[in-house]
């Protein structure tokens, strides 16, 4: 039935943007048809990516945590009942996937998500090579030296200052171009640290 | 006083940095979109295994054969993944132990399967090179399907 609705129709989220498009994807990926669902790959993966990699994972692990993300989706597809909610599921589920990665690399020791949130990153970016000037490497590093939440929200701030990204902004209650003050004071821990390593 | 302006700039610098140095690896949505293209994934209820680390330090990525392991719950799969030629040998070893239907997806390839033996051992040869990824069935009572993230082989 799925396939005669869909074979000769437009695309139902075709011409939407944002939460809708979205909503209108995963609406159409219940009902079976899976090109909605690779369109929702397509267009969030870099959400996912981004979340991964904020909350401490390395690129390698951030790859599989972004295909297992996907594949969680797929499994409690028909149990998300808010299409529009997706971008929020997603951000949750892969810090928990994230937190879960790390929980095993570290020994199984438990972090409350308390002190995961306050863990800064540690690991040391082998992009440190290309970067081209001392002050983007002292930025980068600072950045880096930030806590996770943090990196996150900024890394989130920058995908949706992208109009593709603008259901990440709507999911994060962040209208277009605004700085909030969660962010005001991430910003300006970062200049902090960055002024401060500058200074050494 | 900080103004609004001195955040734009700093964040568009920000923007610069995570773009420019930390960008999605290419072709891991084709990858993603791989791993989801299960045939009647939606009338089985499956569980999605997790890579052990030890993968990273056996130099499977980088497409250099070794041993690589993935669990869910009780479930614990070790790969052995051999050259030969243009194709490769799979070694596998499942526990707990059962005849259980293994399948490997091969992207552009289509799929291999097998039985892994009373003792949970299973062999796939000449199989394809590419992104692959693992499904075992596990036997009859349990009706578990369990499949795995892709990995470069």
């Amino acid at each position: 039935m799925t396939e005669l609705q869909t074979a000769s129709v437009a695309k139902p989220w075709e011409g939407l943007e944002g939460r809708d498009r979205n909503a209108a994807c995963m609406i159409a990926a219940q009902a079976g048809d899976r090109s909605a669902f690779d369109v929702l790959v397509a267009e969030l993966s870099p959400l996912v990516w981004h979340v991964a990699r904020s909350n401490g994972l390395d690129r390698t692990s951030a790859e599989d945590v972004v295909q297992t993300v996907w594949l969680a989706l797929l499994r409690h597809l028909d149990r998300l009942t808010e299409p529009r909610a997706l971008a929020g599921w997603l951000i949750t589920t892969t810090r928990r996937e994230a937190r879960r990665v790390q929980t095993r690399g570290a020994g199984q020791i438990e972090l409350s998500s308390e002190a995961a949130e306050q863990l800064p990153t540690t690991e040391p970016s082998p992009e440190h090579e290309v970067l081209r000037d001392e002050r983007d490497r002292q930025l980068w590093s600072a950045f880096h030296q930030l806590t996770q939440r943090c990196q996150e929200l900024l890394r989130l701030t920058v995908l949706a200052g992208r109009a593709e990204y603008r259901a990440v902004a709507e999911a994060l209650h962040m209208p277009h171009g605004s700085i909030g003050p969660t962010r005001g004071r991430c910003l300006n821990s970062l200049r902090a640290l960055y002024h401060g390593d500058s200074g050494s | 006083m900080r103004t609004h302006h001195a955040d734009d700039e700093l964040m568009t610098q920000v923007a610069r940095l995570v773009n420019e140095l930390d960008p999605m690896p290419p072709g891991l949505v084709e990858r993603a979109q791989f791993a989801v293209a299960i045939d009647d994934i939606d009338d089985i209820e499956f569980e999605v295994a997790r890579w052990a680390d030890t993968r990273t330090l056996a130099g499977v990525r980088g497409g250099l054969p070794g041993t690589i392991t993935f669990f869910v719950g009780d479930l614990t799969v070790m790969v052995n993944v051999t050259r030969t030629g243009e194709r490769q040998r799979i070694d596998g070893w499942l526990v707990p132990a059962g005849a259980h239907g293994v399948e490997v997806r091969v992207a552009e390839h289509g799929s291999t399967t097998t039985t892994a033996d009373e003792g949970g051992r299973f062999v796939l040869t000449e199989v394809p090179r590419g992104t692959t990824q693992l499904l075992v069935r596990m036997n009859a009572e349990q009706s578990r399907t369990v499949v795995t993230p892709t990995v470069d082989l």
